[in-house]
């Protein structure tokens, strides 16, 4: 049983906890033309690593709110807990993160605005 | 079920532990009884959620103090404002009350980012009484319940006998417990069961 450091209730135990899987998976933007093969990366494909992984998860007995968690596979470590919409901190998270196969997918490039609109607000 | 908010409450309804008619006690090892519960039949529960603006208004209106802090509730006479998560509380009231508390939330709050929600009947709370209240609550509970851990005016939401529930420690030995509406015969039923051997009374 892990004890899992809920950013706001505290710790806790785990079954108090739904873990929601892999995390920073951007959804392809509607403007942005990508391939069938191409979006799966986004839809289907899941890390599996032995190790350091980024994961999303949510205090679903408690006040039911998501975060971030960077737990190693084989120890159950947890090495970093931070909020949603935010980037690891801790090297080896971070490392993590910057690592993954999912950074150079075009499912992931299409995630990010294109800059001729961006430009066009402000 | 016009005019809610001038017309007097109208309890003929079933509450949660409806099914449950008669009181029931057992005590087989004799001595004092280890728990006394019962419904707090009909109380109100409001669910409110923002962020800014609310403390001037939830403070009139209730007289506690805004917002709790984490894990925490505040009290003033009957009313209690619990700390659900960072932008969430839970109101609770007198019976029948629920309707008047919502309408002048809503007249007073002046932030234009919240919501008030009723669900008075959408969760059941329970008073929980009696020198054994601990330790039949950590039969089924992860939680470390002991009174230095978990002292009067401390909350959590969290698992008893796997069914969700919201634990506000009132004093050393008095709990409210509030559960889904839909659960509450089998918390009742599990209070029961989980008591027996400390003595227990229930009151229907
Ligand atoms: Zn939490």
């Amino acid at each position: 049983m892990l004890i899992i450091t809920c950013p706001f209730c505290g710790p806790r135990d785990e079954v108090e906890f739904a873990c929601g899987g892999e995390a920073h998976i951007a959804r392809p933007l509607a403007d942005h033309k990508i391939s069938d093969a191409d979006f799966a990366d986004y839809l289907f494909m899941r890390d599996n690593p032995k190790g350091l992984f980024l994961e999303r998860w949510r205090h679903s007995a408690g006040c039911r709110r998501w975060f971030n968690v960077a737990r190693d596979t084989v120890s159950n470590e947890i090495v970093e807990i931070y909020p949603m919409g935010s980037l690891p901190v801790k090297t080896a998270a971070k490392t993590t993160y910057k690592t993954s196969w999912r950074r150079d997918t075009a499912a992931e490039k299409a995630a990010t605005p294109s800059r001729s609109k961006a430009g066009g607000s402000k | 079920m016009a005019n809610l908010s001038s017309s007097k409450p109208d309890f003929s309804g079933q509450t949660a532990l409806a099914g449950i008619a008669s009181s029931t006690s057992a005590n087989p090892d004799g001595g004092a009884i280890g728990l006394v519960f019962g419904e707090m039949a009909h109380l109100g529960k409001l669910n409110l959620r923002g962020q800014n603006g609310l403390a001037k208004a939830v403070k009139a209106v209730t007289g506690c103090t805004f917002p709790p802090k984490a894990n925490r509730f505040q009290s003033a006479g009957d009313r209690h404002v619990v700390w659900l998560g960072p932008d969430e509380y839970l109101l609770l009231c007198e019976a029948g009350k629920e309707q008047e508390l919502q309408d002048s939330l809503h007249s007073m709050i002046t932030s234009s980012h919240f919501a008030v929600t009723d669900v008075s009947d959408s969760l059941c709370a329970l008073s929980l009484r009696g020198p054994a209240v601990r330790a039949v609550l950590a039969k089924g509970c992860g939680l470390d319940l002991h009174p230095t851990q978990f002292a009067a005016g401390q909350s959590a939401q969290s698992l008893l006998a796997l069914s969700a529930v919201t634990l506000m420690a009132v004093a050393d030995d008095a709990f409210i417990l509030i559960c889904r509406t839909s659960f509450a015969p089998y918390v009742q039923r599990w209070l029961a069961d989980a008591s027996l051997e400390y003595g227990y009374q229930y009151i229907a």
